[in-house]
């Protein structure tokens, strides 16, 4: 790799210590992976003094060399790979491809030297890891120091809550000094375009800026090797651009890249593409390749461009039956021929900046009930006028918004990501209230629902929300799909009937006894719609329900929406394929989306979890999204209690307080905040306001930004307050409320305890304001350090904290989508019987617990990746040293303490009050 | 009570020996053997890491669960650490106990140490009896005798610390021990129990999958 046409070297010429960075780069590392690393396998220690001759200058011209590779995971039966033969040169950019289970993510794993093979033999840039049958643990870990992985999920690769700490781990792990970090994260994440977020929160960002942020913290390490499971499967076109252009840049500068990819247009640049079948390979031609990818993935081809245009792939419909209106048929939509092919009055554009209603009159022939446009009866869903609009956003997801879906109609909702085609599902089943305007499903108006209203709808609405298979919990399918229609007070044959009836339906009767869990993706799908199927709803709202499934899968959602369709049932499926939409649908409804803010450079490139949130950031007007899995979010929920943290714009001018040892801080705070607890009295009360009030000054937050942060408190302060009035008896009565006397004491009580707990609360917020989560959880590890020598894992406890605190989020928004989930199958923790309530919080806390144990896989990759491992010496991009105002704080701080003690104990006599 | 012959693989001891199953990986069949034992693996951090954060979750989500007194809040987060301890061991119930509870220091300190004393009190001994009855009977007998521990702590900590929030005597405190502790924390204690006894199982599924 040299360094002229390095992408980075595209960066500013002006900055001499990049390239002092990328000189100096493999000397420490490798020096200090050997110091540090003791050797417990006594069966390879022999072997690595003899396969250590085979240093990395020393690799023949190839990257990796497997061969005879063979993998299983179930011990033997049956082999993942078998016997897998792959040559990769140094600079060659290779693409796996082969369909679901194929085996190419076990086989990038072992090239990215993250899992070891059963069998065969591997040399990873010139070390020989695997040989005869045993790792060599040694070796391992030096190749996999020059080797960077990226996966699938983005959330999941992004391990703390600033973007420049996640992009410098990787360095830190290779014990980089703090200079050459500083160098490697400007010029990583220069590469990646993604400069200007330093100080962002990568967990609030969209997928595509996640994944990018992703790739920046491998390039930060410079590896010789990348190699990317599907690092575009969860992010939208655009999004997908970014990250093959970050790549082509990689592939210029002679990085060696293994890509395992499922699209055909991913693999153009490669130099060649491996087919993976049956657990062996084949090398195919760039046109064998495409046309492979596209018989495959025929329902990925049709796409959503930016500009709003259906690029129409496959115009061949197969269903003869349709009713072919050539002008309406060609779906060329564009911005402004706004009305042109609106014919019917149940879908109006009222507002159309920030909504394009089309309507593509196509398949309208419905056995079963006859013409449902003209059918006069109430429709099934209508939106008047409906305005939504989430907390903290400053445009509204849906504006103006009105539709009418007939009785038995089938109608797609399309639209890019980010314009509230989730939203409006949320609408519909009464899980998010609309700002303005009415809605009524099923004949219910979901302004004014009685309980029972809300019963009704519960029974006859289902919702099938993005990825249904993470609300899956019960020990068995068959429990599982039950849960639904138990909750609405059947009887026990009706629910086996209707249990049944689902699982027939969707083709999985012989799955009924197994554990949801053991289950493939694709059928774990299939179940968790047949527990909505059982609940026998009138209207299906369905979100997005073939995403990520293969075409077997796909099919029996296609023949389910048939069958349900054919039964009178009314279908809004949100969908991304537009040949879905023609197959599927007798109406289009596409969303324009929000306005965009005039600085929006881009729409939004996020993916999924539409428009959940649309500003998330002041700076940009695209970070509006969140991954695939609702991951990165910042719903109401996960924020409440705490406060926010620093703003990206005052933390550029750290105060002085922001700029203190995190140590120090952390151990004088916490003091001062026990200590606060000592105050007895009106002047010590006083003595320890000014002491906040002088610490808030310094870390220059104003007297607002202290009470927004505080207002989640308020109410346990009043609770507090009236408590302590209510029990003291003592002193003289003011007035008495019924029984009860408040007293001078009783005041006097509430005032001070209150009060005191307030300035508390006040020192934590100042602390978690003016420090970040780094910061702190590298504080508490520096501080936890002397512990080390008894045996305490003090730097790996760090991390567990640090990762806890980047997940924290993320889990908690999980769990809202899974809370509202369950209560749209009738599960509630609010009403009904202490037994009832504790089946519905079970079938809450399962799920959740299955998505912390999924983040975990990936986020053990991810540390693998990144080089992370216990007791290597690691370095600190943000040096900690104590300096001349750590000891000046330290000194006024027990100045103010040794005032507060002696005005307690009366040495220092106030002035009594 | 049916055996049912649940195994939930075990990461907890650091230098634990032979009982590391598929959980996990990195010491599977497939390891590259980077991590080697008596060191956590990238796997074990990231768990720990996950249950945490569930538990840190759930720990912000608090609600009275008995008229009159509001200020004795119920949380999920105790069944995120029982848990935690019967699938990794008491190591793991210990660490999830204490970290979930570390943000909550920088606004209630005392409280903070108090929830931590009652859900370490809790989780550890009941990981440590399952670790050593890993049956239906074991999590059972371990909640139980988890629950005793947890009452001792939760009461204990109420009559330390109330009085640095309310301007009461020991003795005040004292007084409610009957009327208003026992039951709550007896409320508590039920529904962590029933929750983890009922999850446990599909857990362990998932665990062993």
């Amino acid at each position: 790799m040299t360094a002229v046409d390095h992408p980075y070297a595209d960066a500013k010429p002006s900055e001499p210590q990049s390239n002092e960075g990328l000189a100096s780069a493999y000397l420490p590392g490798q020096a200090s992976g050997k110091a540090r690393i003791h050797q417990k396998d006594t069966d390879s220690s022999q072997e690595t003094s003899t396969a250590n001759a085979g240093h990395p200058s020393d690799t023949n011209g190839f990257a990796a060399q497997l061969s005879g590779i063979r993998f299983s995971y179930d011990g033997g039966k049956s082999w993942a790979l078998n016997g897998i033969d792959l040559d990769i040169r140094v600079g060659e950019r290779i693409c796996l491809v082969g369909p679901n289970g194929s085996g190419k993510s076990t086989l990038a794993r072992l090239v990215a030297g993250l899992a070891a093979p059963d069998d065969g033999s591997v040399i990873l840039l010139g070390f020989n890891v695997f040989s005869s049958g045993t790792p060599h643990s040694d070796l391992y870990r030096k190749a996999r120091r020059d080797i960077g992985a990226v996966f699938q999920n983005p959330a999941d690769q992004i391990i703390t809550t600033v973007v420049g700490d996640d992009v410098a781990f990787g360095p830190e792990n290779l014990a980089l000094d703090p200079k050459t970090i500083t160098s490697r994260v400007d010029e990583s994440l220069d590469a990646v375009d993604m400069k200007d977020f330093l100080l962002d929160d990568p967990s609030r960002m969209s997928g595509g800026q996640q994944q990018r942020i992703a790739i920046a913290g491998i390039l930060a390490m410079h590896p010789k090797m990348i190699v990317l499971d599907e690092p575009t499967a969860m992010l939208d076109l655009e999004a997908q651009h970014d990250v093959l252009q970050v790549l082509d840049r990689l592939q210029q500068s002679g990085t060696t890249i293994v890509h395992v990819t499922h699209r055909p247009e991913e693999l153009k640049a490669a130099d060649r593409i491996l087919s993976l079948e049956n657990g062996k390979s084949i090398e195919l031609s760039q046109t064998q390749a495409a046309l492979k990818l596209s018989v495959t993935n025929a329902d990925d081809t049709g796409m959503l461009k930016p500009d709003g245009v259906i690029i129409d792939e496959n115009p061949g419909i197969p269903n003869s039956s349709v009713e072919k209106k050539p002008n309406h048929h060609k779906p060329i939509i564009s911005k402004d021929s706004s009305t042109a092919d609106l014919q019917k009055p149940s879908a109006q554009s009222d507002d159309s900046r920030s909504h394009q209603i089309r309507n593509q009159n196509k398949a309208s022939q419905k056995p079963a009930n006859g013409d449902p446009q003209h059918s006069t009866g109430e429709p099934a869903i209508s939106f008047e006028h409906v305005s939504f609009r989430y907390p903290k956003s400053d445009i509204d997801t849906l504006h103006d918004f009105s539709m009418r879906v007939e009785q038995g109609e089938v109608v797609a909702i399309m639209g890019r990501n980010g314009t509230g085609k989730s939203t409006l599902t949320r609408l519909m089943t009464a899980l998010s209230k609309p700002g303005s305007g009415t809605i009524k499903v099923a004949g219910i108006d979901l302004g004014s629902m009685s309980k029972r209203d809300k019963k009704t709808l519960r029974s006859s609405v289902g919702l099938v929300m993005q990825q249904p298979e993470r609300q899956l919990f019960a020990e068995t399918v068959r429990q599982d799909v039950a849960y639904g229609p138990s909750n609405q007070d059947l009887p026990q044959e009706a629910v086996d009937q209707r249990v049944d009836r689902a699982l027939a339906l969707l083709g999985i009767s012989g799955l009924a006894e197994r554990s949801p869990f053991s289950l493939s993706g694709g059928q774990q799908r299939l179940a968790a719609i047949a527990g909505i199927i059982a609940c026998d709803p009138r209207i299906l709202v369905l979100d997005e329900p073939t995403a990520g499934l293969d075409a077997t899968a796909s099919e029996r959602i296609y023949a389910l929406v048939r069958t349900l369709n054919a039964h009178g049932v009314t279908i809004v499926m949100i969908t991304h394929s537009p040949r879905q939409a023609r197959q599927l649908a007798d109406r289009i409804i596409t969303l324009g989306g929000p306005v965009q803010n005039d600085s929006g450079n881009s729409l939004n490139n996020g993916t999924g979890d539409d428009g959940n949130r649309n500003t998330c950031s002041r700076k940009t007007s695209q970070t509006g999204e969140s991954a695939r899995d609702g991951n990165a979010t910042s719903g109401p929920l996960s924020r409440k209690h705490l406060p926010s943290r620093e703003d990206p714009k005052t933390a550029r001018q750290p105060s002085i307080i922001a700029r203190l040892d995190p140590r120090m801080k952390l151990v004088v705070f916490l003091v001062l905040m026990f200590t606060s607890f000592m105050v007895s009295s009106l002047p010590q009360l006083g003595l320890t306001a000014l002491m906040v009030i002088v610490l808030a000054a310094a870390a220059k937050l104003g007297p607002k930004r202290l009470f927004r942060s505080m207002r989640g408190f308020l109410i346990l302060l009043l609770v507090m307050g009236v408590i302590n009035m209510l029990f003291v008896r003592t002193g003289k009565p003011l007035v008495t409320f019924w029984n009860f006397p408040i007293t001078d004491e009783g005041v006097m009580a509430a005032i001070l305890y209150t009060c005191r707990f307030g300035l508390v609360i006040l020192l934590g917020i100042i602390l978690l304001q003016t420090t970040t989560p780094t910061a702190l959880t590298d504080g508490f590890g520096s501080l936890l350090s002397p512990l080390r020598r008894f045996g305490l894992h003090t730097q790996e406890l760090a991390l567990v904290m640090s990762l806890a605190l980047r997940f924290l989020p993320t889990l908690a928004d999980e769990a809202r989508n899974i809370i509202d989930a369950q209560a749209a199958r009738g599960g509630s923790i609010e009403t009904g019987s202490p037994a009832k309530r504790i089946k519905a919080l079970v079938a809450i806390v399962v799920p959740i617990f299955a998505g912390a144990l999924r983040h975990s896989d990936n986020v053990s990759l991810a540390l693998d990746a990144q080089s992370y491992e216990e007791g290597i010496h690691r370095t600190h991009w943000h040096a900690m040293r104590i300096s001349g105002k750590d000891i000046v704080f330290v000194i006024l701080c027990a100045l103010y303490l040794a005032v507060l003690l002696s005005l307690k104990t009366g040495i220092l006599s106030v002035v009594r009050l | 009570m049916k055996e049912t012959g649940l195994i939930m693989s075990d990461i907890s001891d650091t230098q634990n020996q032979s009982d590391s199953h598929s959980r996990d990986k990195t010491q599977s069949t497939h390891s590259t053997g980077v991590a080697d034992k008596g060191r956590w693996s990238t796997q074990r951090i990231a768990i720990y890491a996950l249950f945490v954060a569930l538990a840190m979750a759930a720990s912000f989500i608090e609600f009275p669960i008995m008229p009159g007194v509001p200020w004795l809040k119920y949380d999920l987060s105790g069944i995120i650490c029982l848990v935690a301890g019967f699938a990794f061991g008491p190591m793991a119930a210990f660490i999830v106990s204490v970290l979930s509870w570390i943000p909550h220091l920088f606004m209630n300190p005392w409280g903070a140490i108090m929830s931590i004393a009652v859900s370490v009190f809790l989780s550890v001994p009941a990981a440590m009896i399952y670790k050593r009855m890993r049956t239906r009977v074991g999590a059972l007998v371990g909640i139980l005798v988890g629950v005793v521990f947890g009452l001792i702590a939760a009461i204990g900590g109420n009559l330390l610390i109330t009085p640095i929030y309310a301007h009461m005597t020991t003795v005040q405190v004292l007084k409610m021990v009957i009327p208003i502790l026992l039951p709550f924390n007896l409320i508590k204690f039920a529904i962590h129990g029933v929750v983890t006894f009922l999850i446990y199982k599909p857990i362990s599924n998932l665990l062993n999958r």
